[in-house]
């Protein structure tokens, strides 16, 4: 038996457990093996590492599990009611602006019959007028800020 | 697309916490083994198993369920592992990448080694492991993926978004490197 058959086994027994082996190949190497002690050998120690591989058992920390699961859980509750809220904010954002725009008229008619009623003067009136307009959409972007300033702290320590 | 992989995908959409339980439990085995060898540092496989989750659940709708979950669930890991080796400057993860480099490859020093023996519960198995722990990661994991994971040449290019022919080639030196280290270490 020459050095090339020792050789082909060997390339054999690699591709087997890499790629897999034509039926041809398979005689051949079965055959090759049940005559070569040596080659037989090398074939048993490579399929002893490769179960060793199969089974290579660690232990698990043991509460690794429960403490990621427990961590998953956190991040699932800071996300979604974050989210649900900037939602129904937004929501509402979008309502008082329709009302908002509707009502402008409405709401002027009003500040205008404060004004001739009380004499408050016309430069207040305006600047009233303005605030009533600006006030509710800086403290929804106030809360927006603030929930993202929150969650992101939560991120950080978790 | 199988009933489960799309029931799992559907699931991960809806970031359904039971079952995202279940699935720690289900891979923690798996997934644990797979970062501790490739870090070679308990505390450090302990905090990318925790991160690969959360990752799991912000990314569950990239999920397609077109492969298997555990191919996706190791690239996660995967590169976490690589961006963890970067930020902390582990020199021999950084190259899990780019096995053509020249870098020469450091083995886990002996502390890492006896840590990882102590979590290594049966002494028979022992010579095979530490064995795999001197060889280079981008052999070390490709060897792991395909005998402790069983995963499919498809599968572990996927997670290594490699051709097949490189993780063919990989494997083939990664068993060459492994019967060296086995070889002298038993000398």
């Amino acid at each position: 038996m020459n050095e090339n058959l020792h050789e082909r086994a060997q390339r054999l027994l690699a591709e087997s457990v890499v790629e897999g082996l034509r039926p041809a190949e398979v005689t051949w190497l079965r055959e090759h093996l049940a005559e070569c002690p040596g080659c037989a050998r090398e074939a048993a120690a490579a399929q002893n590492v490769l179960q060793a591989l199969r089974t290579v058992p660690v232990n698990v920390p043991r509460d690794l599990a429960a403490r990621t699961q427990l961590r998953v859980r956190l991040r699932t509750q800071q996300t979604s009611p974050a989210a649900n809220g900037s939602f129904w904010l937004w929501a509402i954002t979008a309502a008082s602006w329709l009302l908002g725009v509707f009502s402008a008229p409405l709401v002027w008619r009003g500040f205008a019959w404060l004004g001739a009623s009380f004499g408050v003067p016309k430069l207040a009136l305006e600047f009233g007028f303005v605030l009533w307009w600006t006030v509710p959409p800086l403290l929804a972007a106030a809360i927006i800020l603030h929930q993202k300033a929150l969650t992101a702290e939560w991120s950080n320590k978790s | 697309m199988t009933d489960d992989t799309q029931a799992l995908a559907i699931g991960l959409r809806r970031r359904d916490p039971d079952l995202l339980d279940r699935l720690i439990e289900q891979y923690q085995q798996r997934l644990y083994r797979y970062l501790l060898f490739l870090t070679g540092n308990p505390a450090l496989a302990e905090d990318l198993f925790q991160e690969t989750w959360i990752r799991v659940l912000e990314r569950g709708g990239q999920y397609n369920g077109k492969s298997k979950f555990e191919s996706w669930l190791f690239a996660i890991a995967r590169n976490l592992v690589i961006d963890a080796s970067r930020r902390k400057k582990i020199s021999s993860l950084e190259d899990l990448g780019d096995p053509e480099s020249n870098t020469p490859y450091d083995p886990p020093d002996e502390r890492a080694s006896s840590i990882l023996q102590m979590l290594v519960s049966r002494e028979n198995e022992k010579s095979v492991q530490l064995s795999l722990l001197k060889i280079p990661p981008y052999y070390r994991e490709v060897l792991l993926l395909r005998f402790s994971e069983e995963l499919g040449l498809e599968e572990i290019a996927a997670v290594l978004a490699t051709p097949i022919s490189t993780v063919k080639s990989r494997l083939y030196r990664g068993l060459a490197a492994l019967k060296t280290a086995m070889t002298e270490g038993a000398a």
